[in-house]
C-alpha cells in the first residue's frame, strides 16, 4: 500500500474529503437548527401578539374576545398552548388546547416589555416564550403572556433535515472518491505503461521505450532510452576492446612459446611463466569480457544453441562418433547474452565429448517456481570428476590459474558465468550413463 | 603432404612455415584472406589452417567461399578469441576443427595429422593395409610387425599414398604435394625412389604402377 503512488493519493484525498464534508455537514446542520429555533420563538410571538390583539379590558378586569385567530389553540392537545395570567399567579386565561394538557408555563414575571424565549427539556420537550407587560388601569398591573409549542414537529424536520443532508453528503463524497480514483487511474496510466515496458524491456521483449507519452514523462523515457542504449554500446566496445587485448597478446604468447625449442632450465622457467600468462590473459579476459544479465537483452532459445553447438562438436569430434541423446523442448527460453550461454553450454558439452566414450546426454527442463527457470543437464559415460576437483572448481572464487589444466579450464569458465547470472552448477555422477554429470540452473 | 597457412602475423606464420616443414610438410603461406583465396583456388592442400581474424577477406568468409567452390580440404581454424561463437561460426561455416590461440606445435601436429587421417577415412592414427601398418603420430612403419627403416621423403611418398588409396597418384601430384613449389621436377627420381621404397615394404606388395599416368595403392577392399 505505501509502495502505491495511487494509493497515496487517494487517500490523502479521501481524508481531506472526509473531514472538509463532516465540518460542512456540522456547520449546515447548526445553521439548520438554528433557523429552525427561530421559526418557533417567532411563531410563539405571533401567538402572544394576537393575543394581546384580543384584549379587552372591562372595569379593571381584562376579558377576552373569544375569536382567536390560530384554531391549534382552541384544539386541545394541538402542541400549541397559551396563557394569560397576571403577578398574583392567577390565570387570566388558558388556550383551549391546554385543558387536557399538563402545561408547566413558566411562572413569576420578567422584564416588562422583554419576549423571553428558552427551551424546556422535560419528557416532552417544548419552548416557551413570555411576554410580561404593565397594563394600567387593571387591579394586577403586570400581565404575563405565555404561549408555548412542543418540539418534537420540530425534532422531527430536524432529523429530517440531517438525515437527507447526510445522505447527500454520503453519495457526494462515493461520487468525488470515485471521480478521484478514476483521474488517478488516468493520469497515473503513462507510469503504469513505462513500468510495463521497462519490464517487457527486461524480459527482452522489447529494445526500447514508446514514444507515446505525456511531456512530464517523455523526457525521462528518451533518457532511460539513451541510457540503455548507451549502456549496450558501452558494453559491446568494452567487449570488443577487451576481445582485441586478448588477440593481439595471445599471438605473440603463441610465437614465443613456440620458439622454446629446446629444453634447458632457462627455457623451461619461461614456459613455466608463459603458462601463467596464457591462463591469466585467457582467464582474466574472458571473465572481463563475459556480458552477463543484460537489460534489454534478447531471449535465446536454448535448443537453438544447444542444437548449434552440437553439430559443430559433431565435426570437430567426429572420429569419436559420439552418440548425443537430447531432450530439448523448443519453446524453452532464457533472457541473457547469447555468448555468455554458448560459452556455459559449449564447455560442457565439449568437456563431455571429450571424455566419454561414445555416448553424450543433454537434457533442458524448465524449472517451475523459484528465481532459477531453466535446468541444463550434461551427462556423459566417460571416467567421471574425481571429487577432489569438483570441490576445488565449484568453491567460488577458486581462480583458474590455479586449477589444473584439463577439465577445469572450460568448467571454472562455467562456474563465473554461471555466478554472473545467479545460476549454480553441480556436480554429480550420472547414474543413467555412468560417467559425469553436470547440472546447470539458470534464471 | 601439402597444407595451407593463412595467418597475418608474419611471426607466428613464419613459426608455422618453419616447424611444419620440419615435420615434412610442404606449405604455402598467406598473409591475408584474399592471398589465402587465391592458394586455395589454385592449389590441392591436404590441410589448410585458417587464422579468423584476417585482412582483407576475414577467415570466415574465406572458409565459406573456400566450400562454395567446391575445395574440400580439411580446414583447422585458428581462433584468438577462444569463444564459442566463433569457434560455432567457423565449423558452420565449413571448417573441420578448431585450435585455440595460444597453442602448443605439439596439439596443433596431433590436429592436423587427424585431420589429413579423417578425411582418408582412416579412424586410428595408425593406418593399416594387410601387414602393413604406418604410424603418422610416431612416423614409423611396420611390415608383419617388424620396424622398416624409411627415409623421410619415402615415408611422405608412402603416407601419402595410404592417404589416397585406390586413386591413380601422378608423379606431378606426388612432387606437387611432397616438395615445396620451387623444387626440380624429375620424374626419374621420383621411380628409383619408388622402386627403392617397394623393396622395403616386401613382402607386402600394394604400390602398383599405372603406366603412363602414376602410382596407385590398393586397399584390401580393392583389386
Amino acid at each position: 500500500m505505501k509502495h502505491s503512488i495511487q494509493a497515496r493519493l487517494l487517500l490523502t484525498t479521501t481524508f481531506v474529503l472526509v473531514v472538509f464534508l463532516t465540518l460542512t455537514a456540522g456547520a449546515l446542520d447548526r445553521a439548520f437548527r438554528a433557523s429552525v429555533v427561530a421559526g418557533a420563538e417567532e411563531q410563539l410571538r405571533l401567538v402572544i401578539y394576537s393575543l394581546m390583539g384580543s384584549v379587552q379590558q372591562e372595569a379593571g378586569q381584562l376579558t377576552f374576545s373569544q375569536g382567536i385567530s390560530e384554531p391549534r389553540l382552541t384544539q386541545p392537545d394541538s402542541g400549541l398552548y397559551a396563557q394569560v395570567a397576571n403577578d398574583l399567579g392567577s390565570v387570566v386565561w388558558l388556550s383551549p388546547s391546554a385543558l387536557t394538557t399538563d402545561v408547566n408555563f413558566p411562572r413569576g414575571y420578567s422584564a416588562p416589555g422583554l419576549f423571553e424565549f428558552s427551551e424546556i427539556d422535560a419528557l416532552i420537550p417544548r419552548f416557551q416564550l413570555s411576554y410580561t407587560v404593565i397594563w394600567e388601569g387593571v387591579d394586577a398591573e403586570y400581565v404575563v403572556f405565555s404561549a408555548v409549542t412542543d418540539q418534537r414537529p420540530y425534532r422531527v424536520a430536524i432529523a429530517e433535515f440531517r438525515r437527507s443532508l447526510g445522505l447527500g453528503l454520503g453519495v457526494a463524497m462515493l461520487l468525488f472518491i470515485l471521480v478521484q480514483f478514476l483521474a488517478l487511474r488516468w493520469g497515473l496510466k503513462p507510469l503504469r505503461m513505462m513500468a510495463a515496458e521497462v519490464h517487457e524491456l527486461e524480459m527482452g521483449r522489447r529494445e526500447s521505450l514508446s514514444q507515446r507519452y505525456p511531456k512530464e514523462l517523455l523526457g525521462l523515457a528518451l533518457n532511460l532510452d539513451h541510457f540503455i542504449v548507451h549502456e549496450q554500446r558501452t558494453r559491446a566496445r568494452y567487449r570488443y576492446a577487451l576481445d582485441d587485448l586478448a588477440h593481439s597478446l595471445k599471438t605473440p604468447l603463441a610465437v614465443v612459446r613456440n620458439s622454446l625449442s629446446d629444453s634447458s632450465e632457462n627455457s623451461l622457467l619461461v614456459s613455466e611463466q608463459l603458462e601463467r600468462m596464457e591462463t591469466t590473459v585467457l582467464h582474466q579476459l574472458s571473465k572481463a569480457s563475459a556480458g552477463g544479465p543484460v537489460m534489454g537483452g534478447k531471449t535465446i532459445v536454448l535448443r537453438t544453441v544447444i542444437e548449434r553447438l552440437l553439430r559443430a562438436l559433431q565435426t570437430a569430434y567426429v572420429d569419436r562418433g559420439v552418440h548425443v541423446e537430447r531432450q530439448l523442448p523448443a519453446d524453452l527460453v532464457i533472457r541473457g547474452d547469447e555468448r555468455d550461454i554458448m560459452e556455459i553450454v559449449g564447455n560442457l558439452l565439449e568437456n563431455a565429448f571429450k571424455y566419454s566414450r561414445g555416448a553424450v546426454r543433454v537434457e533442458v527442463s524448465s524449472v517451475e517456481g523459484g528465481a532459477l527457470k531453466a535446468q541444463i543437464v550434461v551427462e556423459d559415460d566417460g571416467p567421471g570428476i574425481p571429487r577432489a576437483l569438483r570441490d576445488e572448481v565449484v568453491r567460488r572464487g577458486k581462480r583458474l590459474d590455479e586449477i589444473e589444466a584439463g577439465q577445469g579450464i572450460g568448467l571454472a569458465v562455467v562456474v563465473e558465468l554461471v555466478a554472473l547470472y545467479n545460476g549454480s552448477l553441480d556436480i554429480s555422477d550420472s547414474r543413467l550413463l555412468g560417467g559425469a554429470k553436470l547440472t546447470v540452473l539458470l534464471p | 603432404m601439402r597444407m595451407l597457412v593463412v595467418e597475418d602475423e608474419a611471426a607466428l606464420r613464419n613459426q608455422l612455415a618453419v616447424h611444419l616443414k620440419s615435420q615434412g610438410f610442404a606449405v604455402d603461406c598467406a598473409s591475408d584472406g584474399e592471398e589465402g583465396l587465391y592458394f586455395g583456388r589454385e592449389y590441392d592442400y591436404e590441410v589448410a589452417v585458417i587464422d579468423l581474424g584476417l585482412p582483407k577477406l576475414d577467415g570466415l568468409a574465406l572458409i565459406a567461399q573456400l566450400r562454395a567452390e567446391q575445395r574440400g580440404f580439411p580446414i583447422l581454424v585458428l581462433t584468438a578469441r577462444g569463444h564459442w561463437q566463433d569457434k560455432v561460426q567457423g565449423l558452420e561455416a565449413g571448417a573441420d576443427d578448431y585450435l585455440a590461440k595460444p597453442f602448443q606445435m605439439e596439439e596443433l601436429m596431433a590436429r592436423l595429422n587427424a585431420l589429413i587421417r579423417r578425411t582418408a577415412g582412416y579412424a586410428s592414427p595408425v593406418l593399416c593395409q594387410g601387414a602393413l601398418q604406418l604410424d603418422t603420430s610416431k612416423k614409423e612403419v611396420r611390415v608383419a610387425d617388424i620396424s622398416v627403416e624409411l627415409t623421410a621423403f619415402e615415408y611422405r611418398v608412402l603416407e601419402y599414398l595410404m592417404l589416397n588409396p585406390d586413386r591413380v597418384v601422378s608423379k606431378i601430384e606426388l612432387t606437387d604435394h611432397l616438395y615445396d613449389q620451387d623444387y626440380d621436377r624429375d620424374s626419374n627420381v621420383i621411380e628409383v625412389f619408388m622402386g627403392r621404397l617397394r623393396k622395403k615394404i616386401a613382402p607386402v606388395d600394394l604400390i602398383r604402377t599405372v603406366r603412363g599416368q602414376g602410382y596407385r595403392f590398393l586397399t584390401d577392399a580393392g583389386d
